[in-house]
């Protein structure tokens, strides 16, 4: 039945008294709706109108058509920032699931106190975007931090990490992929949906752990991973509070941690500049827009569903 | 379009109201949305509107610690107790909050009466007709020098009143000086070569773990000290970028000398040492002998020291063609230029500036007072540290030719772009000659327009 047959159909089963329900449900869902106009739609759209300004806050907007966006890509501070964002997004996320699925493997063994070290593994992502971990992480990664001392050990003399233009990246990095316990616990209940029985049949037929792990295990599980993927590629585009604090606010060292919301950040606030950051949100838009969209072209060659 | 007028009509039933409020609340979302006049007018489009004459509420915006916070009160309180028909209401958040707050404030035609400024956005500011010129109310400005007033004027309007004043200068520790075995350095004489030299030689005779002095390169002021003393300026009173590639390649080299000489540490320490601040640079924990700071910081570190740190004067002030320290306001008192009430946001700024009482609960938090009768009154309330920037203040007063213009609109980028490039040297990705075109070429592009 089409859409237009079942609305149409409702209306004439709709009796004078319901109408009135109707507008109730209205009121009902009306702070809902101001707050999605107000708080989402309505700055999306002021933002949209924006990014075709110059517009320093200070003084009213002037059109200036396509002008923001042409700039973006004669601006060599906004192509690093691409290049450190993707680096950031290709490296981390991959990593990422890669620990939360072998994690979640090992819990999914059946552990004793399983939902112990479920909640234990699940804290980093609860604190991992919090400003506390954050200078947490600048403190761990210092010339005389935590890591250093333990290299120490060793008798490797490491340098400041968090400070060298080299390896700063490198720690948000790894603060992102030790935040793994989101995608985690969605392995985990993906994990509890494979029929034990695939399992008990490839043993009979003499299938290792890995084979299964390998025939079983990550086909079935596909669905997840590509669920996991497509979520976590979206949010680590957007990171920004970690770039924030490790780097004091600049993307520094020398542009190493300048993420892309943190430079769309500095350019807005910073410089003044609101149009062009308007600009950078809505590119962003279209990037995160467009690996989304190619993901779920490739999902064809590598997802299996079930049914 | 309002939510009353649909709302409210009589003959409509309970039940029709309802919807009826529904979508004009949502229509009045959509007004505030719509782009265009109210939300997004900012505050230069605006008329001021006409005056208007107390009792009346103000509203003064400032940044800076939870001490400041308290003392700013008291001097509320002080002045609302002289002048019951004007209630201030105070606006203040941390400094990295603040100039967001600021920016979206003015854009939602919000703007504070009396607004707290500071050298790198004043011009920003002054030139979107955000600012009064406030030579045109009745503030006496009569006790405040008259190079110290300059540091506020745009085009020959006055945008910002000074609240005090600051200077760049050399802090020592004559502890550490003494356990390396080396003089302190005659401040009147020394040049920059003798400043490398010093510090390599109290690294040399510290030993391990202790360093000559803290990398200066992130801040521009130094940079601005060393253009002037060759006759150069970082910025022309027409705002135009006036150092010399050269120069700023000297001032990069300087870093680099020391590190060589042992006299600073390593790089990726240097970066983490600037990013701790006062309290966790190398004097603030004993493990360097000098560093470049600004003269109110002298509390803050001395404090964290332990130790009695020494004024010097930054090197080559005689070695140049004339000197180049200066006095730096270190903030501004404006007023907006949408005020309804300017009468009573000047009041207040001229009891802010001129009143005792509010100097003495004030004393140097905004700096050592602009106005030099105040200054002089509360001299002998003062801290030791701050008696001691007091005398060094007065000390180089002869010998301070003028007062830096205000940097052009768009220089709030110059301190990012300083700590990027100053990176990439320590880190030598590039040579100082290449750090100091892109320097030029930068800032250009940054002030431009």
């Amino acid at each position: 039945m089409s859409v237009i047959q079942a609305l149409s159909r409702t209306r004439q089963e709709v009796s004078p008294r319901r109408k009135g329900d109707g507008r109730w449900a209205l009121f009902f869902l009306a702070p809902w709706f101001v707050g999605l106009v107000l708080v989402t739609a309505g700055p999306m759209g002021a933002s949209l109108y924006l990014s075709f300004t110059d517009y320093d806050l200070l003084s009213p907007p002037e059109w200036v058509g396509l002008d923001n966006f042409t700039r973006m890509f004669a601006d060599p501070r906004f192509l690093s920032s691409l290049g450190v964002t993707f680096t950031y997004v290709l490296v981390s996320v991959p990593l990422q699931l890669a620990a939360a699925l072998g994690l979640a493997l090992l819990l999914d063994k059946g552990l004793r106190g399983l939902a112990l070290y479920r909640s234990v593994y699940y804290l980093p992502s609860l604190l991992g975007g919090s400003v506390a971990i954050a200078i947490l992480w600048r403190q761990i990664f210092g010339a005389d931090g935590l890591v250093n001392q333990v290299l120490g050990l060793f008798g490797v003399s490491g340098h400041g990490w968090v400070s060298h233009p080299d390896y700063a990246l490198g720690t948000l990095m790894a603060l992102n992929v030790w935040t793994f316990g989101a995608p985690m616990v969605i392995f985990l209940a993906g994990l509890r949906q494979i029929p034990q029985m695939y399992y008990e049949a490839a043993a009979i037929d003499g299938a290792g752990r890995w084979r299964q792990f390998r025939s079983i295990t990550l086909p079935l599980l596909t669905p997840i991973v590509f669920f996991n993927l497509v979520l976590q590629l979206i949010e680590a585009f957007q990171s920004f509070t970690r770039a924030f604090v490790v780097s004091g606010g600049n993307g520094g060292p020398s542009d190493s941690t300048l993420l892309y919301t943190l430079y769309l950040y500095l350019k807005g606030f910073g410089s003044l500049d609101m149009g062009y950051a308007s600009a950078m949100a809505w590119f962003l838009l279209l990037i995160i827009g467009g690996m989304t969209v190619v993901n779920f072209l490739a999902s064809k060659y590598w997802v299996f569903y079930d049914d | 379009m309002s939510i009353t007028g649909t709302a409210r009509s009589p003959r409509r039933g309970r039940t029709r109201a309802v919807p009826a409020a529904g979508v004009a609340a949502l229509a009045l979302t959509l007004a505030a949305c719509g782009g265009g006049d109210s939300g997004l007018g900012g505050g230069g489009d605006v008329a001021p509107p006409e005056a208007q004459d107390c009792p009346c509420e103000i509203r003064f915006a400032w940044w800076g610690s939870d001490t400041r916070h308290e003392s700013t009160q008291q001097i509320i309180d002080a002045f609302e107790a002289e002048n019951p028909d004007i209630t201030v209401v105070p606006d203040f958040t941390d400094w990295d909050g603040y100039w967001d707050k600021l920016a979206t404030s003015v854009a939602a035609g919000d703007t504070p009466d009396v607004i707290t400024q500071e050298e790198r956005y004043i011009s920003d500011y002054a030139t979107k007709n955000v600012l009064a010129d406030m030579s045109e109310l009745e503030i006496d400005t009569t006790k405040v020098d008259d190079a110290v007033l300059a540091g506020g004027q745009i085009d020959g309007a006055q945008y910002g009143i000074p609240t005090g004043i600051n200077a760049y200068a050399m802090v020592a520790d004559p502890e550490i000086f003494a356990d390396a075995g080396v003089e302190l350095p005659d401040d009147e004489s020394w040049t920059w070569e003798d400043y490398v030299s010093t510090a390599n030689a109290v690294a040399k005779g510290a030993g391990d773990g202790v360093w000559g002095t803290q990398d200066y390169g992130f801040n521009e002021a130094g940079l601005n000290v060393m253009a002037r003393q060759r006759g150069e300026a970082l910025f022309t009173p027409e705002g135009e970028l006036g150092v010399s590639e050269e120069t700023v390649a000297d001032f990069f080299q300087v870093s680099l000398d020391l590190m060589a000489g042992g006299g600073q540490p390593d790089a990726s320490r240097t970066v983490e040492y600037q990013a701790a601040g006062p309290e966790g640079g190398l004097l603030g924990t004993n493990q360097g002998a000098m560093g470049v700071w600004w003269t109110n910081q002298l509390g803050a570190l001395s404090e964290s020291s332990g130790h009695e740190l020494e004024l010097l004067r930054l090197p080559g002030e005689s070695e140049g063609e004339r000197t180049g320290m200066y006095y730096k306001p270190a903030m501004f008192y404006s007023v907006s230029a949408d005020t309804e009430y300017p009468q009573a946001a000047a009041k207040f700024v001229d009891f802010l500036l001129n009143s005792q009482e509010a100097a003495e609960i004030m004393l140097t938090d905004r700096g050592l007072p602009a106005n030099t009768e105040v200054r002089e009154a509360i001299l002998d309330d003062l801290s030791p540290t701050d008696q001691k920037v007091a005398d060094f203040m007065a000390d180089i007063e002869d010998e301070i030719v003028d007062t830096p213009p205000v940097p052009p609109h768009g220089s709030a980028e110059l301190a990012d772009i300083m700590e990027r490039l100053n990176t990439d040297v320590l880190f030598e990705r590039v040579t100082p000659e290449e750090a100091a075109a892109q320097f030029v070429q930068e800032v250009e592009a940054a002030t431009a327009g």
